[in-house]
């Protein structure tokens, strides 16, 4: 650096960064290293004392049962929700391409969950699901199908969380792709279709590989979204029943702010960070591999 | 020929409004039996074979308005959202702004942090967060809520994919005249990138509405609750759990109904933002 320090310069640098900057490192970036340290200690938050255990919180979680359990159910929970969005999304985007009139009424009615609040709707969900007066068994016995106990019994309640949190993102990735279709150039639908290919060849051949960016970036942010679901969770069945919808962020609320063990909870908090930083990178790879930019 | 081509057309659109149709059915069904149920007595919720309440118990939502605190969790939801959103619009265009044009050592570096923080589950901050905020006595305070919030990542990301959008010689030239930086954001900038500004601000707006879990673990104290907390507690508390769903049912139309209709003039904002701007040109 030959050149003279530019005080004048880097004053105005930074009155543009500092107000953004000051509070992302005051709750987001130093909390997240100030969780890493937390898991390392016995922290119960009433006391002001605490001692350094080292890997205990990590050991012992990795002997719980309910960790394992959770990991499962944050799992299913992510496949359940990721797969279906945005399959979902990409059908209902193919089935809106051409336009006809009255479209815009669909686009209204598929995206307008998006934009309700989670808490408020899963209360109708909660109602909906109600298993002796609720529309839902209602429906399955007009349809000759058995009732279900749904948020009450644990065999079900995975699968109704699931269903409203699908209900609720669909017509989100639906506009993505949306969008996506309208960018894909005509020249490559025209020289598909001078080959003679078919509606599947079409997709196949032209439509899948010009949207595959869209795809990756709705699968990190589904993916991210369904491991911090928590407002449905906490309506429908807070965790349960006996634990069969307890993710991995619900148990860390539980740890952290039902139990105020401090110390597990940030351990739970840190797994979930790792979890999330090696999906992002296993897809980045994976994009590199099938991603047409 | 024709003829055979053009019933084909027919069937092909009668078969995607025939699925778009039940899609919608299933989308729509639950703000119908909401807003339905809200309508009906005791008796009537109880009886799945009524759909429509025989005479529409409009009683239900005078009660929410009168005896209820809902109105008034509106009222902390509009006040906390329209502050956090003016600071995150602030703060974020000021950052992209310097990120996209200015040069400064650390440039690249700072974008890597703001991108890594992007992707990390947020709530993996709340411990700590809610301690710094339990340090500063802002607990239960709508001062503790917004400024906790002040800043919005998407919205930082959505700003600077727009900004690069903007010729670079535009500033330079803007710069040569002697215009400074603050001056070329708000008259160069900005008007060029307005779009990008309405679905940031419609985008996060909801969001900070709708917000549960973080306001929920800071503020316990009723007076301070947002919708989603002031719902979730009516619906648990006072007895309302299991018995009055007409009211419960009543409450939450009244939430979600605003948003809707405010969605219906603004869906194409959405709709543009929401697609347009991943960073992914394709």
């Amino acid at each position: 650096m030959s050149r003279k320090f530019n005080w004048k310069r880097w004053c105005s640098v930074m009155a543009f960064v500092i107000p953004a900057l000051l509070p992302l490192v005051v709750f987001w970036i130093y909390p997240i290293l100030r969780s890493l340290y937390l898991s390392f200690t016995d922290w119960d938050y009433m006391s002001s004392e605490y001692s350094i255990i080292g890997f205990k919180n990590y050991i012992s979680l990795f002997k719980d049962t309910r960790f394992y359990e959770a990991l499962w159910n944050t799992f299913i929970f992510g496949i359940g929700t990721v797969i279906p969005t945005i399959a979902g999304g990409v059908v209902l985007a193919l089935l809106l391409q051409k336009a006809f009139k009255g479209d815009g009424i669909f686009k209204f009615i598929l995206f307008s969950p998006w934009i309700t609040p989670t808490v408020a709707i899963s209360i109708v969900w909660t109602w909906i699901y109600e298993p002796d007066v609720g529309i839902a068994n209602a429906v399955l016995k007009f349809l000759h199908l058995p009732a279900l106990q749904w948020i009450n019994s644990s065999k079900t309640s995975m699968l109704a969380v699931i269903i409203v949190t699908i209900w609720k993102s669909l017509g989100y990735a639906m506009i993505f792709y949306i969008t996506a279709l309208e960018k894909v150039p005509k020249e490559l639908y025209e020289a598909n279709a001078l080959d003679g290919a078919n509606s599947w060849q079409r997709f196949r051949d032209v439509t899948f590989p010009s949207i595959s960016p869209t795809t990756f970036f709705l699968v990190i942010i589904t993916m991210v979204n369904s491991l911090q679901a928590y407002d449905q969770i906490q309506i429908l069945t807070q965790g349960g029943p006996s634990g069969s919808t307890r993710t991995l962020l619900y148990m860390y609320y539980q740890l952290g702010f039902e139990e105020y063990n401090m110390g597990q909870a940030t351990a739970v908090a840190i797994v979930l960070i790792i979890i999330t930083v090696i999906l992002s990178l296993l897809q980045f790879v994976a994009s590199k591999k099938w991603v047409h930019y | 020929m024709e003829k055979i081509e053009r019933w084909k057309q027919r069937g092909t659109l009668a078969i995607r409004l025939l699925l778009l149709a039940i899609a919608g059915i299933f989308t729509i069904f639950p703000f119908v039996w909401m807003i339905v149920s809200a309508l009906k007595t005791k008796a009537e919720i109880m009886d799945t074979s009524v759909f429509f309440a025989k005479v529409p118990q409009w009683a239900n939502f005078k009660s929410i308005f009168s005896d209820s605190p809902l109105l008034h969790y509106v009222w902390n939801s509009l006040f906390v959202s329209t502050l956090t959103l003016a600071l995150q619009l602030l703060f974020g265009t000021l950052i992209a702004y310097a990120v996209v044009f200015m040069e400064f050592r650390g440039r690249k570096l700072l974008f890597a942090i703001i991108m890594g923080t992007y992707m990390l589950p947020t709530a993996a901050t709340y411990i700590p967060s809610y301690i710094i905020l339990a340090d500063m006595n802002l607990l239960n305070t709508f001062t503790g809520l917004i400024i906790s919030n002040c800043v919005s990542i998407f919205g930082i990301f959505l700003l600077r994919q727009a900004f690069m959008q903007v010729p670079m010689g535009l500033i330079e030239a803007a710069r040569i005249d002697g215009a400074s930086h603050w001056k070329i954001l708000w008259r160069v900038v900005a008007p060029m990138t307005k779009s990008s500004f309405i679905t940031f601000g419609l985008m996060n707006f909801i969001t900070c509405y709708n917000s549960y879990m973080w306001p929920s673990l800071i503020t316990d104290d009723p007076d301070k609750s947002l919708v989603s907390q002031g719902l979730r507690r009516f619906f648990i508390e006072g007895g309302s759990y299991g018995t009055e769903w007409p009211l419960v049912m009543a409450g939450s139309t009244i939430i979600v109904l605003p948003l809707l209709i405010l969605f219906a003039f603004t869906q194409k904002w959405f709709i543009n933002g929401i697609g347009g701007d991943t960073g992914m040109k394709g």
